[in-house]
């Protein structure tokens, strides 16, 4: 009898994980169960493309039907709503049952929501998935005035699109910078100043104190008691492992599922990958959860190939970016570990990235540039980090020379 | 005298070696690449979103897009990896006394 693999999660990291198990082995079924009704699809675009109707919906599959039917990966719109880890069991919303041998969880996160009023609180739009971003677009028709709650990727990105639809946005953020939580305040500052050129208001340092439904429009106090009246709210405060279904299991559980380099859980026969997985990153020797496109993929690809028996260590310089306008920012490693910032560079419109490194090695950079301007020197960088590269900070800031020479073959 | 189809880029000391440039002609853009055995052209914007591929980094026989980081080889065209699918339309190119000539059409 063939092998039976299951994964839990119908997104990026479960379709890459299944089409690598598919590649190594011929004789094993691989199903992917997952929550949504569409096969697994690129998220990016669903605060960009999408909302300014420039993709639609087939455009973003990653493959397409035929494909999983030639590569026989079987994809079921199911909910899951036990797991039986000492039975090897999967129990269904419609009570069907499920045995694995081998278990892949990519249940992915889940959006923060806020808890304001109960009177608004089901009318304040989330977007992580292509139904919300259908909603959002559909609700933002005729509408004027738009409110977006958090100034993080997603939030910025969404009043990227807005603007460029014209509608007039307010941005509050609690904390003093943008894209606090992992993007520097050098970077965070020059986007937030291109916002506001745009058009977009931008208030930092502020909470929502009420919310006021007052006909079809929302009158907004904010915590320094000022105003703002909007016709539409959406929320984009960060996210959570999403792990509701193995709470009081076995499964060892910290901050998503705990892993260890090569996706392993502490259950033998179960995996994980993508933003549910706390993981061991041995090159910065600490746990870490990520939450982007690239780590989704190569994620999914490497829990693939130790699911196929291909030990293989999973140790990916973080990498991730956000379009905003004609804007892209890239950040690769981690930018909070450091003894020296360099600068590289003085015009968005060339690109300016800052290198933060710790005796002369590279942590991590954040670049901001017009389309693709900072996207080579970032890759090199994550090479140099992957590398552990001593490098000369002088040539760094220079942007006349090439840093393709500082990479040693 | 050269066929009419093949258009002069410039002279070949004008490209480093795992390394392009940008080329325009008429309204398309392209690049032309120099690797270790000799010069490439590809179309100059990237198959995924309208990006410059001039930008982009050279390792060995593949361009990687500075957007999002799809990689294509740059003799075949093939994509390569995420998020990039389609394949990156490639072109004849011949050097004639130190200048580089691709055939367009």
């Amino acid at each position: 009898m063939n092998k039976k693999i299951f994964i839990l999660g119908g997104g990026q990291s479960a379709l890459y994980a299944a089409r690598e198990i598919r590649k190594n082995n011929i004789d094993v079924e691989i199903t992917i169960l997952g929550e949504e009704k569409f096969i697994p699809y690129e998220r990016p675009p669903l605060s960009k493309d999408f909302l300014l109707d420039k993709r639609i919906d087939e455009d973003l599959y990653f493959c397409s039907k035929e494909t999983l039917e030639e590569e026989k990966i079987n994809y079921l719109n199911t909910i899951i709503i036990k797991v039986d880890f000492e039975n090897n069991i999967l129990v269904s919303e419609d009570n069907k049952q499920y045995t694995y041998d081998t278990l892949l969880i990519s249940t992915g996160s889940k959006n923060r929501k806020l808890n304001i009023n109960s009177e608004v609180d089901d009318e304040i739009f989330y977007l992580r998935n292509l139904e919300e971003a259908k909603n959002i677009k559909e609700k933002a028709l005729g509408k004027k005035n738009i409110l977006i709650i958090g100034g993080g990727f997603i939030g910025l990105e969404i009043a990227s699109s807005f603007s460029q639809l014209n509608k007039n946005i307010s941005l509050v953020e609690v904390g003093n910078q943008l894209m606090g939580r992992i993007i520097p305040n050098q970077i965070a500052d020059l986007v937030k100043q291109f916002h506001e050129e745009e058009g977009n208001k931008i208030i930092l340092n502020k909470t929502i104190s009420e919310i006021t439904k007052i006909n079809e429009k929302y009158k907004i106090l904010l915590s320094d008691n000022t105003e703002i009246m909007s016709d539409l709210i959406i929320a984009g405060i960060g996210s959570t492992p999403n792990v509701g279904l193995f709470e009081n299991t076995k499964l060892k559980l910290d901050n998503g599922i705990v892993t260890n380099e090569f996706c392993e859980t502490n259950i033998k026969n179960v995996f994980a990958s993508g933003d549910v997985s706390n993981f061991y990153h041995p090159l910065y020797t600490k746990y870490m959860r990520l939450e982007s496109y690239q780590h989704a993929q190569n994620h999914g690809l490497c829990a693939g190939k130790n699911i196929s028996g291909i030990k293989t260590e999973y140790s990916s310089i973080p990498w991730m970016w956000s379009d905003q306008f004609n804007l892209n920012l890239q950040l690769t490693g981690i930018c909070d570990d450091y003894d020296e910032i360099v600068e590289r560079g003085k015009r968005i419109d060339d690109g300016i990235i800052y290198f933060f490194l710790k005796n002369k090695k590279i942590k991590g950079a954040c670049g901001l540039g017009i389309a693709g301007k900072v996207g080579r020197d970032i890759r090199i960088t994550s090479k140099l980090t992957e590398k552990n590269t001593i490098v000369d900070s002088s040539l760094l800031s220079d942007q006349s020379q090439k840093l393709n020479k500082l990479i040693q073959k | 005298m050269a066929d009419e189809n093949w258009i002069e880029v410039g002279s070949t000391d004008s490209i480093e070696e795992e390394d392009l440039i940008r080329f325009d002609h008429q309204d398309k853009t392209f690049c032309v690449y120099r690797l270790t055995d000799g010069f490439y052209a590809t179309d100059g914007i990237c198959t995924h979103e309208a990006v410059h591929l001039e930008d982009g980094l050279v390792m060995d026989d593949e361009i990687e897009c500075p957007m999002h980081q799809g990689i294509f080889n740059i003799k075949s065209g093939e994509a390569l990896s995420p998020p990039a699918c389609d394949d990156l339309k490639t072109y004849p190119v011949k050097v004639d006394n130190d200048k580089i000539f691709i055939k367009i059409n």
